[in-house]
Order: C-alpha cells, then sequence, then structure tokens
C-alpha cells in the first residue's frame, strides 16, 4: 500500500469576507448569512472579488450540524458562523441527534441561495462538510477521538449516520440545481489522526460513502473532493488519477465547470484556491477503484 | 503493596498507553501509600507525557494518541494535585494560550498547552474563538511572558497581526513574545506579520517557547 501523504491547506487560498466585498451590498451581518437572497448576493459579491469561475455556499461549515441540533455563533462580517458550545459528549448522544430536515432552516435558504443562483446563469460550488467537521460543532474532538478507540464499532454508526445525512443533502442539492459539489472534512486531514486512524476512517466510512455519491454524479453534476481526502483514498489504494485534456490552459475552477458531465470526482486541488492554474490543460480525474 | 518506583512506572506507563482508569488507580494507590504527590506528578505523570511526545516526535504517536495520553495525565493530575505543597505561580513562566476569533478548531491549541504545562510553563488557556483583545487584557492583568495564537483557518489568519497590534497599542508589546501556529500558517507569514516565532507542531513550540524566552 502506498504511504499516505497529506494536503497542506495554504494561506494563497481564498481570503473569505472582507470589508471591500460588502461594500454596497447593503447587508447587515449576521443576518446576511441566515436569508437565501442575502446569501446569493454575498456569493456573487465574493465571487467578482475573488475573480473565481463560480459562486460558492455556504460560507461557513456549520449547516449541516446546526440541522441537526447544533448550536452555532451566527458571527459577524469578519467571522463568518461557526460553532458556539457543544452539544454531545458521548457517541450515544451523536446517534440519538434528529434527521436533517432539508425544507427548513439555514439549510434550506443555503439550497433557495443555490436554486436563485442557477437560474442566473451562475455556476455553484455547494460545499458540504464531512463527519469531522460536522462533529467539530457538536462534540469535542477529545469524545470522538476516544471513541475511535474504544467504541469504534459506535463511531462508524456515527460516521454512517452522517454519512447518510450528507449524501441526502447532497442529493436535494442536485434538484436545486447545484452542478458541483464539494466535499470535504478538513478536520479529520492526516495531519490530526495520523495514518493509522486515517486509514480506518477511509476503510469503515469515507470509501463507502464516495462510493454512494459517486452514483449521485451524472451528465450534470460532479463532485469535488478536497485534496485531503483524494490523498487518503490514495494512500490507501482506493483510487487513482486518470487525466484528461482541456480545451487549453485555465484556472482549475473553470477546469471542474468544462469537466461536468465528463468525471465524476476532481481532487487534484483545493477550491478554494481560486488563482490555481492548469497550465498544461490537463485536468486530473479521481477514480475510485 | 508496590514499590514506589513500581507506581510511578505505571503512573507513566498508564500515560504513554492512554489507560486513564489506570492512572487514576495507581495514582490513588500511590497516596494510599505515603508517597509525595510531587514525585509522582513529576516522576510519573510528567514522565509518562515527556515519552508521549517523544513518540509524537518519533511520529509514532499523532495528535489523537497526544491528546488521549494527556487525558490520562489529567485524570492522574486530578487525584495527586490536591496534595501537593501550596506553591506560588510566581516563579513560573506564564503564557496565554488560545484559538483567535472566528475559529473554533482547538484540537492543536490543546496539544500545545499540554505539552508547555508538561515542560512547567504555567499556561492560562482561554479557549477557542477568544475575542482579540482578550489576550492582551489576559496578557497585561497575568503579567505574561508569552502570547501564543492558533488558527485553522484562512479566514481568520489576520486576527494574529491585531492581536500583535493591540500588544504594542498596550505598551506591552516588548515585553510579550507572540508565538503563532496552526494549519495554514507558516514561518513566512510569522515574519510578515512581526510574530517572534512560528511552530509547526507541539514539540517544537516547547522548544521554540524556551528558545524565544531563555529557558535551558
Amino acid at each position: 500500500m502506498a504511504e499516505m501523504k497529506d494536503f497542506q491547506c495554504t494561506y494563497d487560498n481564498s481570503a473569505g469576507i472582507s470589508g471591500e466585498v460588502t461594500e454596497g451590498l447593503k447587508l447587515t451581518f449576521p443576518d446576511a448569512y441566515l436569508h437565501h437572497e442575502t446569501m446569493a448576493a454575498l456569493s456573487k459579491a465574493l465571487k467578482a472579488h475573488d475573480k473565481a469561475a463560480f459562486c460558492e455556499l455556504p460560507f461557513c461549515h456549520t449547516v449541516e450540524a446546526e440541522a441537526m441540533g447544533g448550536i452555532v455563533n451566527y458571527g459577524n462580517e469578519v467571522a463568518g458562523p461557526r460553532a458556539k458550545e457543544y452539544i454531545c459528549t458521548t457517541p450515544e448522544e451523536l446517534l440519538e441527534l434528529p434527521e436533517i430536515d432539508l425544507s427548513a432552516g439555514r439549510i434550506h435558504e443555503v439550497l433557495l441561495a443555490c436554486k436563485e443562483l442557477r437560474e442566473e446563469g451562475e455556476h455553484v460550488v455547494l460545499q458540504v462538510s464531512g463527519p469531522f467537521t460536522i462533529l467539530n460543532v457538536l462534540i469535542d474532538a477529545k469524545y470522538v477521538f476516544k471513541a475511535m478507540r474504544k467504541k469504534p464499532e459506535l463511531m462508524k454508526e456515527v460516521f454512517w449516520k452522517l454519512g447518510n445525512e450528507i449524501l441526502k443533502f447532497m442529493e436535494e442539492a442536485k434538484r436545486y440545481g447545484v452542478e458541483l459539489i464539494s466535499y470535504a472534512d478538513s478536520s479529520g486531514g492526516l495531519n490530526i489522526l495520523g495514518p493509522k486512524m486515517a486509514e480506518q476512517v477511509v476503510e469503515d466510512f469515507t470509501y463507502e460513502f464516495l462510493k454512494k455519491a459517486e452514483a449521485l454524479t451524472d451528465d450534470k453534476t460532479m463532485i469535488l473532493l478536497c485534496p485531503k481526502t483524494t490523498f487518503a483514498l490514495f494512500g490507501t489504494g482506493k483510487a487513482r488519477f486518470r487525466d484528461h485534456k482541456l480545451s487549453g490552459a485555465m484556472a482549475y475552477g473553470e477546469g471542474c465547470i468544462e469537466m461536468i458531465g465528463k468525471v465524476k470526482f476532481a481532487g487534484q486541488m483545493c477550491i478554494k484556491n481560486v488563482g490555481y492554474q492548469l497550465e498544461n490543460g490537463v485536468f486530473k480525474e479521481v477514480v475510485l477503484e | 503493596m508496590s514499590s514506589k518506583e513500581e507506581l510511578l512506572q505505571r503512573l507513566s506507563d498508564g500515560v504513554v498507553e492512554m489507560e486513564e482508569d489506570d492512572v487514576a488507580e495507581a495514582a490513588q494507590e500511590y497516596l494510599d501509600a505515603g508517597y509525595p504527590a510531587f514525585d509522582g506528578i513529576m516522576e510519573g505523570l510528567v514522565d509518562g507525557m515527556n515519552r508521549a511526545s517523544q513518540l509524537y516526535e518519533e511520529e509514532e504517536y499523532f495528535v489523537t494518541d497526544v491528546l488521549l495520553c494527556s487525558d490520562a495525565m489529567y485524570a492522574g493530575l486530578d487525584i495527586l494535585r490536591p496534595y501537593l505543597p501550596e506553591v506560588s505561580n510566581d516563579d513560573k513562566v506564564t503564557g496565554v494560550i488560545g484559538v483567535v476569533e472566528g475559529d473554533t478548531h482547538d484540537i492543536g491549541k490543546n496539544l500545545v498547552k499540554i505539552m508547555l504545562e508538561t515542560a512547567g510553563f504555567n499556561m492560562i488557556d482561554l479557549g477557542r474563538d477568544v475575542p482579540l483583545a482578550k489576550f492582551v487584557e489576559t496578557a497585561k492583568e497575568e503579567n505574561a511572558d508569552f502570547v501564543c495564537l492558533s488558527t485553522l483557518m484562512t479566514t481568520t489568519m489576520g486576527g494574529m497581526e491585531t492581536v500583535i497590534h493591540l500588544l504594542e497599542e498596550a505598551g506591552i508589546r516588548d515585553r510579550v513574545k507572540v508565538m503563532i501556529g496552526g494549519g495554514p500558517i507558516s514561518q513566512k507569514y510569522a515574519d510578515k506579520i512581526g510574530a517572534d516565532g512560528y511552530s509547526q507542531n507541539a514539540v517544537e513550540a516547547v522548544k521554540l517557547a524556551k528558545k524565544l524566552l531563555d529557558i535551558a
């Protein structure tokens, strides 16, 4: 088996929301994070500011967890929504959390904002979080790591409970017109879990989960993997790259758009790295084994 | 009955093996046998944590392992600490640590805190999503020698520079060292914002703190 590598997040990535982006939009914060009209307006403004090929939504990694009962601090103009206090201390409590209602709350507003942007002709990247990122809002990570060691079967159940909610979210997103679904779980990266636990997560969850997610891809929808996930799959022998020739050199985001309908998974670069250029015009599809 | 050495070994091994129940049990036996709490902490628990940190440095252990080791260490500390003779923190080098406002990822910060505490620093943990002014207020109130700032997010990195400016405004920048770390942080970024140092991991953070503060 190949050695698992890690992808280093860099600070050259998208710089978040700055005052110049929101200037003139007449938005108030944190209200702007809560309604689809303002979410869409903000997303478009960020796209223009970053000179990106697509709009991104949401602006945080808390919508899934909030929809399961997590408590969120909506933040302000500078720092977006994030976790407040934890609501669980055991995996058993996590398993008792309610299913996500995709027709209500902020998660529904996100879907509506995606639809609105699509109707305006924008390409939308919906950022979906993986289980560790969702858990980061619900429970102190030390309980997760302890349970992974002491109660691995129970944690597998937790991962799958969250995984099934994520799949439902992805499927619903397609109905709202989303073409590009990004999947990231950097809170469960190799640098945090170590190779043994990272491998356990791929074996117990990620690979099977992505097999199911693969079934959601079609001529209009593709999935963008965080490179940390790509490398975890490679390191466990679960995936490989397949090259595709693009029409020319272009930004990674533009390459993803060009490849919609032609590939199922992208994952060679962080989608937030909007300036990243595919100078040789080669797009690397991630193919699950 | 076990000898003092045997119990110290059990405390140390329990920490390395992440067995908090064993550590708590050994700590209680150790106290019941009348041995001094201080030795139990230093030669048992801290010794175990130092071994764990060595394994971390050698990439045998990872973040999750060290966190679980520290849980075991704290389980023993909870039992032994009440039996320590009263000592003031005045002689200890004090650091303020926290995750900057806007970010809630605190695994790395917790690890750095644990390692610095194990190394004998008096650490004041402000937690996660900490208002930037709070670092400065606390550094002033506690007469801190250094401040450790952490973030995993690119969007909140700017807060670190703000803390440095606030320390300058408060007139205490020259006596408070600033250390930064976290996923997207680099030495380049530390240089850019005028931090005194960057460390890539918790073991390096201890070395850096000692270097910056001239501690052997």
